[in-house]
């Protein structure tokens, strides 16, 4: 099976005045459709770094990037914003809900931005609000929900329109143990439904444990690679 | 992303920072009405000066002299002179409408046994009626006309019964046939005992047909009588002679001149150039415009340093937008990283960021608008006699003192827009280049 995701030696390097701190030392990695990955290492190990570049936010120092056939690593940022529109889906650490707009608008938003009739995007909300278990609260705003509750918010505005790839960076930090619990069932119910590719960011061993794939990352380079027991 | 979505996502995020926003409106608003009413001060002061001059005489006229001094150039043509060829070339300049040639006599008006006297002015027939008078009543004069008066407004209320003891004024249909017109003084009055017949000149009695009274203006054609020139050369003619004078003719060889002309111009606009023209032909002209022209200027200088003013003050409040969008965008980095990331595109950010400020504008120019209106109105009713004590210091005493025609309104609203967006253009590309990682850095 061709992967989904061919990542080839690529090395990020920071600039800081006259200091150049590597971020990413070389790393190579494939990630097959419907796989769920989790990058695991503690703060300043470069899995953020790895995530935004995969996702197109950040481009590599060096080597390259495919995503499909697209590379990744060589599209402008306005090739690179259609296609992100496109195909991933994002679940942050901190919701990042927009406060001024309702839950149903928030969810609507990535449709908004790619232009969806209005009708069409409101029903796909409903729908993907209604799968992560909040039917009835798509008037309220941000500040009228709990932790748990915007963050569903949140990954119901990542799965809404069913992109292909979705990630997650730290998605349950913000939350107690409970609702961390409920949000990554809710997470990886939802993601295996639709077939969808997971990459998830984070410290945190219990999560790893959702995954089919955990990748251990210590200062740029990859330090195991776990494969589950599916 | 549709305008619509995006004005529906600029107003929301107006509403979240009521407070800011308002000031930021109220900054505008303020400018805006400041720059309007400022300006409508100096229309105002254009239209009463505009209107002083209208009162000094009919704008479309120029009134025409033949050139000063009667000075002749050693074989060369006299520079200035009104006659029917020099005439028929000043009717074909461009903005010329009707010239005619003036002859005028004072003389005496009878209807029955009243009398009045009036100036008579001889024009050519058919340019009463392009000079624009208007009519009250019957017709103007036309080219087989010749014993056929047509009156100014008040000239019928002049007559009165020199026989009666109070002279008292007697208002007198002058659309009648038994007008009498003549040069005698006497006409009507009793016959003076004692007047040595030898002494008595016999002036003739013309019997003339009024069919014409020309509405009210205000202006000198209220009190004169029109009639065809060529009628009123003979009369004088005939009067001069009767008079024991000698004929008229001063040229004895060559064409025939005139003292004075009138030069009707369509369009005030073309009257002051075409006052400058004549002049520089050679003629003495005098037109009620010659006024305009200073008294604009100084209007024009008001209405620049009023609107100047205004301006300092839509300025700060550019100023005041440029602030609030960019402590906006200080606010919202992590927002505008993530709507980066979840899919929108360089353009929409700039678009979103500069409908705000745009926003801004157009709100706060129409409540400005909206409060210029209000101020104007009250400037022209409850504070006008206040104002206008300050206005005429600088030689301006119309009626109104604050004009806001369609177009300022219209203008302003667009222009404070237009400042909105152009405020917002900076803190929007500022926002557009923002690194949309900010907002993922946040562990």
């Amino acid at each position: 099976m061709e992967p989904l995701i061919k990542v080839t030696n690529v090395r990020k390097i920071y600039r800081m005045g006259d200091e150049r701190v590597v971020a990413l030392d070389n790393i190579s990695l494939e990630i097959y459709r419907g796989e769920v990955v989790c990058f695991l290492g503690t703060s300043g190990s470069g899995k953020s770094t790895f995530l935004n570049m995969v996702a197109g936010l950040e481009k590599p120092t060096r080597g390259e990037i495919y995503i499909g056939n697209i590379p990744i690593h060589k599209l402008n940022e306005e090739q690179v914003t259609l296609f992100r529109q496109k195909n991933i889906g994002f679940i942050f650490q901190a919701y990042h809900l927009m406060p001024m707009l309702t839950a149903l608008e928030n969810v609507s938003m990535p449709l908004i931005f790619r232009n969806v009739e209005r009708k069409k995007r409101n029903q796909l909300a409903k729908d993907a609000l209604a799968a992560v278990g909040l039917k009835g609260y798509e008037n309220r705003k941000p500040t009228q929900m709990s932790g748990g509750q915007q963050q569903r918010v949140g990954i119901a505005r990542a799965l809404v329109g069913t992109p292909k790839i979705i990630f997650a960076d730290e998605p349950t930090g913000n939350l107690d143990t409970h609702t961390t619990k409920d949000v990554m069932q809710l997470i990886i119910r939802e993601v295996r439904k639709h077939n969808q590719t997971l990459i998830m960011v984070t410290h945190d061993r219990s999560i790893a444990n959702y995954a089919d794939k955990v990748v251990t990352i210590q200062d740029g380079n990859i330090l195991k690679v776990e494969e589950g027991d599916k | 992303m549709n305008t619509r979505d995006l004005l529906s996502l600029c107003a929301k995020n107006l509403m979240r920072r009521k407070t800011r926003t308002l000031l930021a409106i109220i900054g505008v608003m303020v400018g805006t009405c400041a720059v309007v009413v400022m300006l409508s001060i100096g229309f105002g002061m254009t239209q009463s000066y505009e209107e002083q001059i209208q009162s000094y005489g009919d704008l479309h006229m120029i009134e025409l002299y033949s050139g000063g001094g009667g000075f002749q150039g050693v074989g060369g043509e006299q520079q200035g002179v009104i006659s029917d060829k020099t005439l028929a070339s000043i009717e074909k300049m461009d903005g010329v409408t009707a010239v005619t040639p003036v002859v005028s006599a004072y003389m005496t008006l009878g209807i029955g046994k009243y009398v009045t006297s009036a100036e008579i002015i001889g024009v050519k027939p058919e340019v009463l009626e392009k000079f624009n008078y208007g009519l009250q009543e019957g017709r103007y004069l036309n080219n087989a006309d010749k014993d056929v008066l047509v009156f100014g407004s008040q000239i019928p209320y002049w007559f009165y019964n020199p026989q009666s003891k109070n002279y008292e004024s007697v208002e007198q249909d002058v659309i009648t046939d038994k007008i009498i017109l003549t040069a005698d003084w006497n006409y009507g009055q009793k016959p003076q005992s004692g007047t040595a017949d030898d002494d008595k000149v016999e002036y003739k009695e013309y019997k003339m047909k009024g069919v014409g009274l020309l509405e009210m203006k205000n202006d000198s054609p209220d009190y004169c009588v029109y009639m065809n020139i060529s009628r009123l050369e003979e009369i004088v003619k005939e009067t001069a002679k009767a008079e024991g004078q000698r004929t008229t003719t001063m040229t004895g060889t060559g064409e025939k001149t005139y003292d004075r002309a009138y030069v009707y111009v369509g369009d005030i606009n073309d009257t002051e150039r075409l006052s400058k023209e004549l002049k520089d032909l050679g003629y003495q002209s005098y037109s009620p415009i010659d006024w305009l022209a200073s008294m604009k200027e100084t209007a024009n200088m008001i209405q620049g340093i009023l609107g100047g003013i205004g301006g300092i003050s839509l300025f700060v409040a550019a100023l005041s937008i440029t602030n609030t969008m960019i402590m906006s965008i200080y606010e919202r980095t992590k927002e505008i990283g993530v709507m980066k990331v979840i899919g929108a595109n360089l353009r929409d950010i700039r678009k979103l960021f500069l409908m705000e400020a745009g926003l801004i504008g157009f709100i706060g120019g129409i409540i400005g608008v909206i409060l210029s209106l209000t101020l104007s109105l009250l400037m022209n009713t409850v504070l006008r006699d206040l104002i206008s004590i300050a206005l005429s210091s600088f030689g301006a005493y119309g009626t109104t003192i604050s004009i806001i025609p369609a177009w300022l309104i219209v203008a302003a609203v667009v222009f404070a827009t237009g400042i909105g967006v152009l405020a917002g253009y900076s803190p929007a590309k500022r926002a557009m280049n923002l690194s949309a990682l900010e907002s993922l850095r946040n562990e």
